[in-house]
C-alpha cells in the first residue's frame, strides 16, 4: 500500500498586529499611571494608624515640601483659587463620590498653609479625602505630640 | 557615444518589525510595574469651617481638642494620642446624630500637618466629623 506523503506546511504567525495591540497597551498604561497626573509634586505624605482604602477622585487638591499649592496637577497661586477651582469642577456633581476631592499635603506644611486649602475646599463644596500613608501604629510626627 | 543605464535592482525595503515589538513589550513591562492600581489609603471627611464665637464657647457638650506644638488637650486635660483615641472610643460618636458627631479642633499656627492628619484620621475612624475652629479674621 503507497503511503501518502503529507508535504510540511510553512506556518508564520501573523505579528504585524501585535505590534498594534502593545502600543494600545503602552497608551493605556500611559494613561492610567498616576506617576502621569503627579508627577511634578514632591511630598511625605502624612502617616496614621486610622486609614482605610480609598478609592481614585477625579478632583485632586495637593500641597508640595515647599508649600506650592496644586488644583489638577496644576500651580495656583493661593487657596482662594482652589475655593474657585473646586466650586466650578464639582458644582454639576450630585453624588458625593462627584464632590470628593482628594487633598495630598507635605507632612511637614504648617497650618497656615494647610488649613486655608482645606477651608477652601469645604467652602468650595467639596467633601475631603485627605490621604495618607498607613501605619501598623500610632506615629505623630518627629514626636512633638506625646 | 550612447550611455548605458545600470539597472538597479529592487530591494526588499519592509520596516523590520520583529523588534518592534520586543521594545513595545518591554515598555508595556516597564509600565506594568510601575502604574499603582492599588487603592491609596486616607480617610474622608466634610468639614464644616467655622469660627469661633461666643456661642460656640458656650457649647459645653461638644468635645474640643486643642493641638499645640508638643501637646494634645482634650476637655481642657492634656493627653496623650493613646488616650485620646481611649476617650473617642467612649464617646461612641459613630452611634451619634448629625451635631452630637461634632469634635472640634483648633490647632497652633506652628502645628505641622502630620499632627493635624493624626488627629482627624482618629477622629473619623471613631466616627466623629471633625469642625476647624479658627479665629475671627483669619481667612
Amino acid at each position: 500500500m503507497a503511503r501518502k506523503k503529507i508535504e510540511a506546511q510553512h506556518v508564520s504567525i501573523p505579528t504585524l498586529s501585535l505590534g498594534d495591540i502593545a502600543f494600545l497597551l503602552i497608551i493605556f498604561f500611559l494613561l492610567s499611571s498616576n506617576f502621569y497626573r503627579e508627577s511634578p509634586l514632591q511630598l511625605k505624605p502624612p502617616r496614621s494608624a486610622d486609614l482605610k482604602n480609598l478609592q481614585e477622585y477625579p478632583v485632586s487638591v495637593s500641597i508640595d515640601r515647599d508649600g506650592r499649592i496644586f488644583l489638577q496637577g496644576k500651580q495656583v497661586p493661593d487657596a482662594e483659587a482652589v475655593n474657585w477651582g473646586v466650586a466650578a469642577l464639582t458644582k454639576d456633581k450630585a453624588t458625593q463620590d462627584g464632590r470628593t476631592v482628594m487633598f495630598k499635603c507635605d507632612d511637614a506644611i504648617t497650618r497656615d498653609v494647610f488649613e486655608p486649602v482645606l477651608d477652601a475646599i469645604s467652602r468650595g463644596g467639596g467633601i475631603i479625602a485627605a490621604m495618607g500613608q498607613r501605619t501598623k501604629q500610632l506615629e505623630a510626627s518627629n514626636g512633638r505630640i506625646p | 557615444m550612447r550611455k548605458t543605464f545600470k539597472k538597479k535592482q529592487l530591494t526588499d525595503e519592509a520596516i523590520p518589525t520583529v523588534s518592534l515589538i520586543d521594545i513595545s513589550f518591554l515598555l508595556i513591562i516597564f509600565f506594568i510595574l510601575t502604574t499603582t492600581f492599588q487603592k491609596g489609603t486616607g480617610f474622608v471627611t466634610d468639614i464644616p469651617g467655622g469660627e469661633k464665637t461666643q456661642q460656640v464657647q458656650q457649647q459645653q457638650k461638644t468635645p474640643t481638642i486643642g493641638l499645640q506644638a508638643n501637646k494634645i488637650i482634650f476637655n481642657d486635660d492634656t493627653v496623650t494620642l493613646q488616650e485620646l483615641r481611649k476617650k473617642l472610643a467612649a464617646l461612641n460618636l459613630d452611634q451619634q446624630k448629625d451635631e452630637a458627631k461634632v469634635v472640634m479642633l483648633e490647632a497652633a499656627e506652628n502645628i505641622a500637618y502630620q499632627d493635624y492628619f493624626e488627629i482627624m484620621a482618629m477622629v473619623t475612624a471613631a466616627g466623629g466629623a471633625v469642625a476647624i475652629i479658627r479665629e475671627k479674621g483669619s481667612r
